[in-house]
């Protein structure tokens, strides 16, 4: 069979003139037609990501189109074998999305041929990234008819936008870019490594890679939006009703495309058993997918590892960022006037085991509403100490001939907890913009019952470079931070966020 | 969590490292601490003097070291996750004393619950000794707390991440308080399992092994819905299942 190529949805304008986009309407809508209980139905594999039919709000309170069934149910077998699988927060993030686009692809293709279309039809990605007005959703997905007239099952009611007005686009404006592809190891967390950290036996998920962090959750949370009279988020904004929402499907084959071009690159993926066999090696459920013929496919990482083992590629599998002639940390050094040669930071390694310390907190939960939140983070002398020692002018270039690079310093947000995955902030410390807090999968992580235990999420800020022009203009001997979190969309009365502690650590690089 | 993986490691031996060692003073059995001994005379029936005589060859401080003992053996490396985390959350100087201070509170918990047990122990042994009715009726309890939405409640408790204080005072208050609501939904999750092999007239030492195992492997799964449910909870059993495949692999 010859190997199969997943195109730009963009190409003939992003409209149905398309074929990739009509035979992909079409094909949906036939998946659409089948019960909520046959797992090769658009429903089933929406709750195989994630589902929420008997909340309240849940699936039953989604305004249509598209009609979202709440029965029939699935046998309980089936429904632990296959739904609520999706991986967020860790290492396995890439590998699972890449077999859940894979398996619906052979169905949604299987689907075309019997209607006529092409036997190689492929998934199409929408490559937010790419030049002129490709960062707005492909106007296919904006129409309510086909071109014969019939409903267009690409069309959702619940799909609001960045600004809640239906118009949907990615907002770079969110600090939403894809400086991820820049990584260069896999396992950790964001904003240096890419793929996620390894989750063994730990329950909470904040493992978060830079791939997941940014692009994927903020652009989940933009097209989603939110209902501008009662906050509540699009379905592309909850893991539990993302899947239902064609245009999911186009944003993670994109997700995909930067992983297989970031590999395409020369970028390693990992080679511990414990990822290559997916979860089940720390005794973790499997992942299953439904073949077209609704039997069982089980995968691993290592049976995705790369995109020739299953028989497909891209059209454009460049890395979408510009080769920079020297690396982030040069440039940093350069700041504090030290031409530095690239080769000479090689010694000085990128670990995500370099060693971490706590260097300031506040002292109480955090509190943020529609006004927003502000807080004073104490800073510990002896740990910010640290942090100034490293960044001294006068013995850095001691430091580095040690192989020893200035500190990073982060700036973590711990136990966010809420109800609503759609609301986003902007964070600043001391009035400089620290990055946009998307909270894509908020909701399961705040639920005591749920895998996550109620541990919220955790996100982390690189605040490096707001640390550095402190230093640089003689202001670092502070005693603390003040970090301001502002929503930019709207925060509904109970959908108020606590943040448990907001902390700044420092990590030792070299 | 802002630990590095070798400090993480470092964590899990230094705490497999006390379990095991413990678990070898328990196997030895030394003075009979893990044991209640009992002898002819109790059999004629309790009394004031059978009790006398019983706490006599079983002194109660040395049955609560026995089981202060076990629960540090069967207890420990469930501490190993939350003791990591207080070791990424805190402060360099603050990371050994958060921690002495957590496990205090857990094992103190464990310690109060434990002078109950013992004296029904002590109990069961003046009125029934010998016998193997108290653990039939007891395994039979487990069987159902085993299953029941109560026990899942405390095991989805048992995961509660607490972000502690960072600073002072406030730090220590938080370890402490971590280390005794984690002990309380401990309790609540494992009492009918830690009592069992105390009420068996033989076989004490395998119960226990056989409990660790249960009790480890079911605080490793993730939190689920409270339900009534027959689940076994064997994540561990498959952990080192999926683990030995791996390694044979790897030697092939």
């Amino acid at each position: 069979m010859p190997v199969l190529t997943r195109k730009n949805a963009w190409n003939n304008n992003g409209t149905f003139s398309n074929p990739d986009l009509l035979w992909y309407a079409k094909a949906v809508g036939v998946m659409q037609t089948r019960p909520l209980n046959d797992p090769t139905s658009w429903w089933f594999y929406a709750a195989i990501h994630g589902q929420s039919i008997s909340d309240n709000p849940g699936w039953g309170t989604i305004p249509p189109p598209p009609n979202v069934p709440t029965t029939p149910l699935p046998s309980s077998s089936l429904i632990s074998q296959y739904w609520d699988q999706c991986q967020h927060g860790g290492w396995f993030f890439p590998p699972w999305h890449r077999g859940y686009l894979y398996a619906i692809e052979n169905i949604l293709r299987g689907i075309v041929a019997q209607l006529g279309g092409p036997s190689d039809w492929a998934l199409p990605y929408w490559n937010y990234f790419g030049p002129g007005n490709q960062y707005q959703m492909p106007p296919a997905f904006a129409q309510k008819t086909l071109p014969d007239g019939s409903a267009n099952p690409l069309f959702v009611n619940a799909r609001y936008g960045p600004n809640n007005d239906g118009n949907i686009f990615v907002p770079f404006s969110w600090g939403i870019n894809q400086n991820c592809q820049s990584n260069t190891v896999y396992t950790g967390r964001q904003p240096a490594f890419y793929g996620g950290n390894t989750t063994g036996f730990a329950h909470f998920a904040s493992g978060t890679g830079s791939l997941e962090g940014n692009p994927h959750n903020p652009v989940h949370v933009a097209v989603g939006g939110q209902d501008p009279t009662t906050g509540q988020g699009g379905l592309m904004g909850d893991p539990d009703t993302a899947g239902l929402d064609p245009i999911f499907y186009l944003h993670h084959c994109n997700i995909d495309r930067m992983w297989a071009s970031w590999n395409a690159a020369g970028n390693s993926n990992p080679t511990d058993p414990n990822w290559l066999n997916g979860p089940n090696a720390s005794g973790n459920r499997q992942f299953y997918m439904p073949t077209p013929a609704g039997t069982p496919w089980l995968f691993t990482p290592a049976m995705v590892n790369d995109i020739s083992q299953l028989n497909y590629t891209y059209d454009n599998l460049t890395l979408g960022i510009t080769p920079t002639l020297v690396s982030q940390n040069a440039l940093r050094l350069r700041n504090f006037g030290l031409s530095v040669d690239d080769s000479k930071l090689l010694n000085a390694k990128m670990d995500e085991n370099n060693d971490s310390e706590l260097v300031g907190a506040n002292s109480a939960p955090l509190k943020v509403d529609a006004k927003g939140a502000q807080t004073n983070v104490q800073l510990d002398s002896s740990g910010w100490n640290n942090v100034a020692k490293s960044l001294k002018t006068t013995t850095m270039a001691q430091r580095l001939s040690e192989n020893k690079l200035p500190d990073q310093v982060y700036l973590q947000l711990e136990g966010i907890k809420g109800k609503e995955d759609s609301v986003v902030c902007s964070v600043t410390v001391n009035n400089q913009y620290a990055g946009h807090l998307s909270l894509f999968g908020l909701k399961n992580a705040s639920q005591k019952d749920g895998p996550h235990g109620g541990s919220g999420l955790t996100i982390r800020f690189d605040i490096s470079s707001i640390v550095d022009k402190l230093e640089l203009s003689n202001a670092l001997d502070i005693n603390s931070l003040e970090v301001h979190i502002q929503p930019v969309n709207v925060i509904a009365d109970g959908n108020e966020l606590t943040i448990d502690r907001v902390s700044i650590y420092r990590e030792e690089q070299g | 969590m802002n630990l590095p993986e070798k400090k993480r490691t470092l964590i899990s031996l230094v705490i497999f490292g006390i379990s095991i060692l413990v678990w070898i003073l328990l196997l030895f059995n030394p003075g009979h601490i893990m044991t209640v001994q009992h002898c002819h005379i109790s059999d004629s029936g309790p009394s004031a003097a059978s009790l006398r005589m019983l706490l006599q060859m079983n002194p109660f401080s040395s049955l609560m070291t026995g089981w202060g003992l076990m629960v540090v053996a069967m207890m420990l490396p469930k501490l190993i996750i939350p003791i990591q985390q207080i070791y990424a959350s805190s402060f360099k100087r603050q990371r050994f004393l958060s921690t002495i201070l957590f496990v205090s509170g857990y094992i103190g918990v464990w310690m109060l619950v434990g002078a109950f047990m013992v004296a029904i122990i002590l109990g069961i042994h003046l009125y029934m000794p010998g016998s193997y009715i108290p653990a039939i009726v007891l395994g039979v309890i487990a069987i159902i707390w085993q299953f029941s939405p109560v026990k899942q409640q405390c095991l989805n408790r048992g995961h509660d991440h607490w972000t502690l204080a960072a600073f002072g005072w406030p730090a220590c208050r938080d370890a402490i308080l971590f280390g005794i609501m984690h002990g309380v939904w401990c309790v609540g999750a494992g009492w009918a399992l830690m009592l069992l092999p105390m009420l068996l007239p033989v076989g004490h030492n395998l119960a226990m092994i056989l409990v660790t195992f249960i009790m480890l492997s079911e605080h490793l799964e993730h939190p689920q819905v409270p339900r009534w449910h027959v689940d076994f909870r064997l994540r561990l059993f498959r952990y080192l299942i999926a683990q030995t495949k791996i390694k044979f692999r790897q030697a092939l």
